[in-house]
């Protein structure tokens, strides 16, 4: 009895502790919260989407973050869903004797050349908005119908609802005398594009193209999506569930992987596999590839496939096991055209790409990409799993400084100087007259601040003579205490760590959200961000003081 | 250490010569395909499927034609003749017929077929070149690795102090290449 009671009174003690602990961290963490979405000036954005790309950049290869489907490397090898782009330069339409813009009878020819691959689905990224012959046009829907018939989907870029007019040919009949409609032919699909507002970088894909006054749904569907929904069992259904919820100018975010695709390796001039290793972040290095020439899509040039001399290494079954089943994205680079976006990996790519990585994003992930926050419904509820992360991240900050608190009373953080260490070092510089040691001491801090390859010694040199004036003049007590302290510290931070790796896989495994919070969580935990905001605990235990003065004192009267 | 260098290079371009001169090169589809005079489409490249057909010409533009098995081109499988080229790429048959409409000559490009011309580069063993008077030879592109075998053989009676300028002009790839590779009525090769 006496057991069970004194374990009850035990409970009761520590119960208001842990509650108020739990609280404390609570609001910590909502601080923390405002702190990372107080978007001052646009200055927030930058942080998660650099943080984004940099996953990317370290890990954008690997399969467990962005298992993207390759092009088939060898005949006999399963033919996978894959995305192959086929680029239309001057030199192709040289071949053909076509000068840019490229004609509707280039179109039509090219799709002829094209039926041979036999392809799942064909996107032409051309704007066929210009007036043609007739017969040019009937030529292009007789094309069109045969891919029709066989099987191979067609898709064609337009700006608006009013743009396949222009490819109405009322004259034109197939074989059997029946008149060949346009939209029997090409699936109108939107290739507008979007970019992130902070740095113009093209980092998400619309969902659809439609205004204010339209229901989800009601808008002209995107290339990628509507390739993708096209292919699946129940396209209808894959569209609903993909954009029933989205707000206008919504989409997906795109993993980019640094590493090209190695059948581009036959005209890359440079190496596909591109290697961006985190420790180039950690000294202060460029940590994002610069200027890859190998794209992550297979790209195959329309000049190779109309004249074999230009890659003669390219074997016909090759071409075969490449264009069999593939979606293939015929685009254009021609200098000039101005159809380039900036991507997080690779600079400058042609427009075409944007919309074959995302149809790669659509195939990597099942038709589940990753969307961002202030897209998803209820936004709340996402913005709620932050609080979540932040609340633990907290609660081991609270904890550290507890045990702190409890490894040194005089509390004094282990990265502080010791008085002793002061007492050393205060007096070596008292020989030198003050204008002399603070002009110093600011030329210094100015090359620091100037040239980056010096910050990194520069704070290594001062770290390692701090540490071995320590090592000379602490105490050996005050010495092991500072160890402890380092200890506690290194504990905390891999258990924040563990929460943040942890958090961010849940996040973007099953949320669904891009991993760009990690730096945010990171910042919080490592570089002692809660310190600036202790100061809102002092207050609020402040107030908590009061709250319980003024109860115990209701009570006791 | 001079001596030790001067050996590693000479070794180093020996071998890289010698592996030239093992892998003669492979023949390129397409390359110079409309040099090529009595050329022959031999059959499909790509198996059982269709081969697109474009109807018209240079001057007017080409446009599709239809897309058909190559048995309705050649159904005794036999080679065609190429009656007409363009840009190296595109080869057009004598056969106006082959979508089950007039359409004139029809073209097919070469990614899609195999030419007599491509097979014959591939088995030729020998470069084509002439024997100069000087003792000297002309001979095409390929000469450093495959063996040369004159068009013109020594005479008994040459006599060597004759002047080069003398002997019947050698046969060079760029003599060759202005002489028209179709038959009449092909469409002219237009520049590049």
């Amino acid at each position: 009895m006496g057991g069970a009671g004194g374990l009850g009174h035990r409970v009761r003690e520590v119960r208001p502790r842990l509650l108020r602990g739990a609280l404390h961290s609570l609001l910590l963490a909502a601080v923390a919260l405002f702190f990372l979405n107080f978007n001052l000036v646009g200055t927030a954005s930058p942080s998660k989407r650099y943080s984004q790309d940099l996953v990317y950049a370290w890990f954008g290869d690997e399969a467990w973050l962005y298992p993207r489907p390759h092009a088939p490397a060898a005949q006999g090898e399963p033919a996978a869903a894959h995305v192959v782009v086929v680029m239309i330069d001057e030199r192709a339409l040289a071949l053909r004797g076509a000068r840019w813009p490229a004609p509707v009878q280039f179109h039509a020819q090219f799709l002829a050349e094209l039926q041979v691959l036999r392809p799942r689905a064909i996107l032409l990224d051309f704007l066929l908005i210009d007036p043609a012959p007739p017969a040019d046009i009937c030529d292009l829907l007789g094309v069109g119908a045969r891919l029709r018939a066989e099987g191979t989907a067609l898709y064609l870029a337009v700006t608006g609802p009013g743009d396949l007019a222009t490819l109405q040919a009322p004259a034109c009949r197939d074989a059997r005398g029946s008149r060949i409609q346009v939209d029997r032919v090409f699936t109108p699909v939107s290739v507008q594009r979007q970019a992130d507002d902070s740095d113009f970088v093209g980092r998400h894909y619309p969902f659809e193209q439609r205004d204010e006054r339209q229901a989800p749904g009601e808008g002209i569907i995107s290339a990628a999506v509507r390739m993708y929904c096209d292919a699946t069992p129940a396209p209808q259904g894959c569209i609903t569930r993909l954009i029933d919820t989205m707000p206008t100018n919504a989409g997906f975010e795109l993993a980019w992987s640094p590493t090209g695709d190695p059948f581009n390796q036959r005209w890359a001039q440079g190496s596909c596999v591109e290697t961006a290793s985190p420790l180039r972040a950690i000294l202060n290095k460029p940590a994002l590839p610069r200027e890859s020439r190998c794209p992550p899509v297979a790209t195959l040039f329309a000049r190779v496939l109309l004249d074999p001399a230009e890659d003669p290494t390219l074997s016909a079954e090759r071409l075969l096991t490449l264009g069999d089943g593939a979606f293939l994205m015929v685009g254009g680079n021609f200098r000039g055209s101005a159809d380039l976006f900036t991507t997080p990996l690779h600079t400058l790519l042609p427009g075409v790409y944007y919309h074959a990585v995302a149809l790669q994003n659509l195939l990597a992930f099942d038709g589940r990409p990753k969307v961002r926050k202030e897209f998803r419904t209820p936004k709340i509820a996402f913005y709620c799993y932050d609080l979540l992360v932040l609340w633990l991240l907290a609660a081991i900050f609270l904890w550290r400084q507890h045990w702190l608190h409890g490894v040194r009373p005089l509390g004094l953080s282990p990265f502080e100087i010791s008085p002793a260490a002061r007492g050393w070092i205060a007096p070596f510089f008292a020989r030198f007259p003050t204008p002399a040691w603070i002009i110093a001491a600011t030329v210094v801090l100015l090359l620091m601040a100037a040239y980056r390859d010096v910050q990194l010694i520069a704070v290594a040199a001062v770290i390692v003579t701090v540490i071995i004036i320590e090592l000379r003049v602490a105490r050996g007590g005050e010495i092991r205490e500072r160890l402890r302290g380092l200890l506690l510290y290194v504990a905390a931070m891999s258990l924040s760590l563990a929460v943040i790796v942890g958090a961010v896989w849940v996040g973007y495994r099953w949320l669904r959200l891009p991993p760009g919070d990690w730096l945010g969580y990171f910042s919080f935990a490592a570089f002692g961000f809660f310190l600036a905001h202790t100061a809102i605990l002092e207050f609020g235990r402040r107030i908590d003081e009061l709250y319980v003065a003024r109860t115990a004192g209701g009570h006791s009267t | 250490m001079k001596t030790w260098l001067c050996l590693l290079l000479l070794s180093t371009a020996a071998c890289a010569r010698g592996a030239s001169a093992d892998e003669p090169p492979a023949a390129t589809p397409g390359q110079n395909a409309c040099q090529i005079s009595d050329n022959h489409i031999l059959g499909p490249r790509m198996g059982e499927r269709p081969l697109p057909l474009l109807s018209g010409d240079a001057a007017h533009g080409f446009r599709p034609a239809c897309s058909v098995p190559w048995t309705i081109l050649s159904p005794h499988n036999d080679p065609l003749p190429v009656v007409g080229c363009y840009q190296d790429n595109l080869l057009q048959v004598a056969n106006d017929a082959a979508c089950g409409h007039p359409t004139g000559r029809l073209w097919v490009s070469i990614r899609w077929v195999l030419t007599s011309g491509e097979k014959q580069g591939a088995q030729s063993t020998a470069t084509t070149c002439q024997r100069l008077e000087t003792g000297t030879y002309a001979a095409s592109r390929d000469f450093p690795t495959k063996p040369c075998v004159p068009g013109n053989p020594p005479r008994a009676d040459a006599d060597s102090a004759r002047p080069a300028a003398a002997v019947p002009a050698p046969v060079t790839p760029a003599a060759s290449a202005a002489t028209p590779a179709a038959p009449s009525g092909a469409t002219p090769r237009p520049q590049r």
